[in-house]
């Protein structure tokens, strides 16, 4: 029983960061079609961006995770500004494989700059652990699925009521109308970029925070993906369910079905449970079907 | 006051659509663009509202004036600001917003809060019906009721000029005739000078003050209103009207009867 309740909470929490994680892709995906392959390393730069700060600036917390999120929008915006505007009317794919190198830029950078490649964050959580009926987990899940709750609050409120937000979806829907309304889209993909960052950068200090910082991280990123198309690829909705999934899979499996089969099943139970779900629902589960009207 | 002097448009460096198009819409005045399919009028529309430049076309000689303003160089968002605002052909509603949030998008570019959202209650005066679909998700809304939400979005920029491309496009003559009354109630009630694009000529013509006929990227005749409806070609060819003002009889159409004169 207290296994089973620390496999549900350390499954649900890592949920939430794939699901944070997720939402960056979502955002991108949204406002401008684009798939950005380049997620995994964003999480990787940012959480070793986040050690500099702490561990090797010495830093203290509330001066290190602003300038954190600052890099992030920072890092969003320069990618958006050069490597993406030039290439504005393209074909879409032409924007996705550009993603992609500049995925393995940042992981070229990342080796450079850290070459020992495995580290640990500095705690950012109590130490104490933390006692919920009979079972005894660390702290830190806790923190990250209030942080996480927060962070989509937040994103939700912006999407529901900012300025910003309505235009991001209204640009997701229809481009050339958005413009006949006087907004210009390449405000719209800057900031939309900017923010999967900043989302992506949380997602990598919480998900370091509990297993250090590795080049499995980027990984984390692919996590995500499957987030996403479980989900449905422009639904935050879909992101946030979707999440928790994904993580009580793995850890429910990994806990309960290594002894008996083989060690990693927990990393390929995600996509057999997506490979059903897509020829059920191909829009994933809460996907936004085009809505048309004949 | 806009004025469009002899412009000549060109996509992608070699297809020329428009060949020298002057006109002219007066502030406060309510001025129709007519003419068939491929005439030149939504791309006439795109010059001056800037969409031009995102379909890798190009106003490649005349000039666009706004008041003093030279504005054919100018961006779409920069023209939004002067307060030439855009309704596109075909419905264009944002899809999966809801009716109120694709208002909204329209205010985009204005500050002023307040004045938003007494305009948000504007549009509402003028479409009753938008105010209780507030919440709806727009692509779920009738044809008749998205056409309007577009005209609503357009009113929301608080524009100085609407640009209304086709808004009679698929819609049933009853609901034709509300939305250009509201049309010409809008333009006087708020002097918000209106350019109409339209194939339905009759429809355009009953509010319009001033009309120009395009065929083949060029202006082919110019008037007013009521001289352009009493004109023997607009009624033969546009309005479907014999000489006599009766209903053609299609058994006795002879084409090569009647030649346009403007040829």
């Amino acid at each position: 029983m207290a296994e089973l309740l620390q496999y549900l909470i350390t499954g649900i929490s890592v949920g939430m960061v794939y699901a944070l994680i997720a939402l960056g892709f979502a955002l991108i995906w949204k406002s401008s079609s684009v798939a950005n392959l380049a997620l995994g390393q964003i999480v990787l730069i940012s959480s070793w961006f986040t050690y500099a700060m702490l561990a090797q600036a010495q830093f203290p917390v509330w001066l290190a995770f602003p300038l954190v999120i600052l890099f992030a929008l920072g890092l969003g915006w320069t990618i958006e500004r050069f490597a993406l505007r030039p290439l504005i009317a393209q074909p879409i794919l032409a924007l996705i494989t550009v993603t992609l190198g500049i995925g393995y830029f940042i992981e070229g950078v990342v080796t450079f700059i850290w070459p020992w490649s495995v580290d640990a964050l500095p705690r950012l959580f109590p130490r104490e652990v933390a006692h919920i009926g009979p079972a005894v987990i660390s702290q830190e899940y806790i923190w990250v699925v209030g942080i996480c709750l927060v962070v989509f609050a937040l994103l939700t409120l912006f999407f529901r009521h900012h300025k910003m937000g309505i235009a991001m979806r209204a640009t997701a829907d229809d481009q050339m109308a958005v413009q006949a309304c006087g907004i210009p889209v390449t405000t719209v993909f800057s900031r939309s970029w900017m923010f999967s960052c900043v989302v992506a950068a949380i997602g990598g200090i919480l998900i370091a925070s509990i297993g250090g910082i590795t080049h499995g991280l980027v990984q984390t990123g692919l996590k995500a993906f499957s987030v996403v198309i479980l989900g449905g690829l422009d639904s935050f909705l879909g992101a946030v369910v979707a999440g928790p999934i994904i993580g009580l899979c793995e850890s429910l499996g990994g806990g309960y079905l290594t002894p008996y089969l083989w060690a990693g099943v927990k990393d390929i139970i995600p996509f057999v449970i997506i490979i059903i779900v897509m020829v059920i629902k191909p829009y994933g589960l809460f996907g936004e079907v085009r809505i048309e009207r004949i | 006051m806009l004025k469009l002097n002899n412009i000549e448009v060109t996509y992608l460096n070699v297809i020329r659509v428009l060949h020298g198009v002057s006109l002219s819409v007066d502030d406060g005045a309510i001025v129709t663009l007519l003419g068939a399919n491929g005439a030149g009028k939504s791309t006439t529309l795109k010059a001056i509202s800037g969409l031009l430049h995102i379909e890798e076309g190009e106003v490649t000689d005349g000039s666009i004036m706004w008041n003093d303003d030279r504005i054919d160089r100018k961006s779409a968002e920069e023209i939004g600001k002067l307060g030439i605002i855009q309704a596109l052909e075909g419905r264009r509603v944002f899809g999966h917003l809801t009716a109120e949030e694709n208002l909204m998008v329209g205010a985009y570019q204005r500050h002023d809060g307040h004045a938003v959202k007494q305009d948000v209650e504007m549009v509402y005066h003028y479409f009753p019906r938008l105010k209780d679909l507030r919440r709806n998700t727009a692509g779920y809304l009738s044809g008749g009721e998205q056409q309007m939400l577009v005209i609503g979005r357009a009113m929301m920029a608080a524009p100085k000029l609407m640009m209304l491309d086709e808004p009679s496009l698929g819609l049933a003559p009853l609901l034709v005739e509300e939305i250009y009354d509201i049309i010409n109630r809008f333009n006087m009630e708020q002097k918000t000078s209106v350019l109409l694009v339209e194939q339905n000529v009759r429809i355009a013509l009953s509010i319009a003050h001033y009309g120009y006929v395009m065929e083949n990227g060029r202006i082919v005749l110019d008037g007013s209103a009521d001289f352009l409806r009493n004109n023997e070609d607009v009624k033969e060819f546009y309005m479907g009207l014999s000489a006599m003002g009766a209903k053609k009889s299609y058994r006795e159409v002879k084409h090569y009867k009647r030649r346009k004169r403007w040829l």
